[in-house]
């Protein structure tokens, strides 16, 4: 039997993670806007949320058996 | 076949494979980066280069006033670079068509690149932002806030002093 984390990922998994990652594109942008403008209290909340979903797209790519494509 | 063949008997086509999970494996480590590099802009305590500072605080290091340069040198439709906060400050002063002085940041409030005068607005050359003179309003492209300004003064003796920072249109010290 094939090690989970050897496994094909399943589309829906994958299209999980780049929209994580689009959506982290656009948190950081966000985040560095705020920072030049002197608005830094928008960092806290930001980190968070960033961290957040950081944990689910590596959760999803490295530890998420039940996600994969059965070969 | 040469020797080390036999030693990695692998395919081309196989050795430039991709799977999906390294694919998703590498974009899970790019989000990460993008944490990363929040936590870096939390963690840091010196402002960015050309930043503003932050509203009702005093700019770090700054001094209140400096002198640029002599109104006469400027002629109308041009600009003149200067550093006010340190040397990483990098602001415009421009005299306008009309004769009135304007001096802004030179950091573009998209991504932080620098914008430059061409005559009739301030072109940021990075995404096709574009600021009007008068206030420095993003009039095109991606920038959504004005341009930070400073207050210019010309003195009786002829020159032409930045006297500090002032607050954005819109920001919330403004309206209030």
């Amino acid at each position: 039997m094939t090690p989970p984390g050897r496994r094909h990922l399943t589309g829906a998994a994958l299209a999980v993670i780049l929209l994580i990652v689009l959506i982290q594109a656009y948190l950081f942008e966000t985040a560095l806007e705020a920072v030049l403008d002197g608005q830094r209290g928008q960092l806290p909340g930001a980190l968070a949320v960033s961290a957040a979903l950081t944990a689910a797209a590596l959760f999803l790519a490295f530890k998420a058996p039940g996600l994969d494509r059965r070969p | 076949m040469p020797g080390w063949r036999s030693l990695f008997p692998v395919d081309l086509a196989e050795e430039s494979h991709l799977s999906r999970r390294e694919f998703g494996r590498f974009m899970a480590l790019v989000a990460a980066g993008f944490t990363a590099g929040i936590g870096y802009l939390q963690l840091r305590r010196r402002p960015l280069n050309g930043a503003s500072a932050a509203p009702g605080a005093a700019p770090l290091d700054a001094p209140a006033q400096l002198k640029v340069c002599r109104a006469e040198d400027l002629a109308p439709a041009n600009s003149f670079l200067f550093t006010y906060r340190d040397p990483q400050d990098r602001c415009v002063l421009i005299r306008t068509a009309s004769g009135e002085w304007r001096a802004y940041r030179q950091t573009c409030t998209h991504l932080g690149c620098a914008v430059r005068w061409d005559g009739k607005g301030l072109q940021c050359p990075c995404h096709a932002g574009y600021f009007e003179v008068e206030q420095g309003f993003p009039v095109q492209g991606p920038p959504t806030r004005p341009l930070s300004r400073l207050a210019v003064e010309l003195r009786p003796d002829g020159w032409l002093w930045v006297t500090g920072e002032l607050p954005r249109p819109g920001a919330p010290e403004a309206r209030s």
